[in-house]
């Protein structure tokens, strides 16, 4: 599993050395980040099962979109958002690209699945996100940049 | 490879939950202890040559037939590969001590590592007893109990004290390869 701190080792393992000084110093600026993120990722878990049902209703509510996928829809969002709190706990974006970018193109295609709803979603849980009720500002700053990944992804 | 972070992940995935409150508090220990950790790290790669070398060529001073004819680090280029296998391992130790998970030193150090020293004829009693003293070496500079100077500088001066838990982890490692050994 990729995080800030694996890559540094698989880099200097990759060249048989041991951790040099701007090994550790990379390894420092995540831990210096942690804290936002932590709080990001524990804020994210208490809220997701309401980010997803506003999201679903704000999207559903336009009714551009079959009303009998709603449920499968709302799965899929919890699922991207768990990942999403993975993320912010690991500092890297392994968890999305090993098990939620990684064969989604095929997936997606395969069952025809209509990825403007998901980016809808997505971007409504970004642009509503409360600030500071829903989380601090920095650890807003790092979930928002982690959705912002997932719509590029997704587009 | 893991780290605690990812531990965390791995193990919150295989429920199909998000990481919350409760799994966080031992991750934010890890975030706190930080510059601890660092400091650790920084005393085994300040002092490689010291740590890995001597220990090596203090098991073969308590086992002088080693180097003589038929011993096992005869002629110079076994001793070589010796020299050199105590510098991998504590290289891994020190991937797993700035991780804070053993994964990485299971995963690339420890498999296969008994068997090929049993196919080789590697004396695994000696291995074991050089990575003894490369434990007692790696806890004794950071603590900052070893004789004599200062061994290393962290990035929090004097914090040698401070590096307890930390050092009693690195122990850990060190033990984890010496019982994938015996």
């Amino acid at each position: 599993m990729k995080s800030a701190v694996t890559t540094v080792i698989s880099s200097a393992d990759a060249a048989g050395r041991f951790p040099t000084i701007s090994d550790i110093e990379s390894v420092k600026g995540s831990f210096d980040r942690a804290n936002a993120r932590l709080e990001a990722a524990e804020k994210l878990a208490i809220h997701i099962d309401r980010f997803t049902s506003e999201a679903l209703d704000y999207v559903y509510g336009k009714q551009s979109y079959e009303q009998a996928n709603k449920d499968k829809c709302s799965r899929d969002i919890h699922h991207y958002l768990r990942l999403i709190n993975y993320c912010l706990v690991t500092g890297g974006t392994g968890p999305l690209d090993e098990w939620g970018i990684a064969g989604m193109r095929e997936v997606i295609r395969a069952q025809q699945l209509p990825t403007t709803a998901y980016i809808e979603s997505f971007s409504y849980i970004r642009d509503n996100l409360n600030i500071p009720s829903d989380m601090g500002q920095q650890a807003g700053a790092e979930f928002k940049s982690l959705l912002d990944y997932l719509i590029n992804a997704l587009a | 490879m893991l780290d605690a972070f990812s531990r965390a992940v791995v193990s919150a995935d295989s429920k199909g939950a998000p990481i919350g409150s409760s799994d966080l508090t031992a991750l934010r220990k890890y975030v706190a202890d930080a510059n601890k950790r660092i400091d650790a790290t920084l005393a085994i790669t300040q002092n490689v040559s010291c740590i890995a070398a001597d220990a090596i060529s203090g098991m073969v001073c308590e086992n002088t037939g080693l180097t003589q004819p038929g011993g096992h680090c005869y002629p110079t280029r076994r001793m070589a590969a010796c020299l050199r296998d105590g510098e991998i391992i504590l290289r891994y130790v020190s991937y797993a001590l700035l991780a804070g998970d053993s994964s990485v030193l299971d995963d690339r150090c420890i498999n296969g590592l008994k068997e090929t020293y049993l196919a080789l004829g590697v004396p695994l009693a000696n291995a074991v007893r050089a990575i003894e003293i490369m434990k007692i070496a790696t806890v004794a500079i950071m603590t900052e109990t070893n004789t004599g100077r200062k061994m290393f500088e962290g990035i929090n001066s004097g914090s040698g004290a401070e590096c307890q838990d930390i050092a009693s982890e690195a122990a850990s490692y060190f033990d984890r390869v010496i019982n994938a050994l015996i």
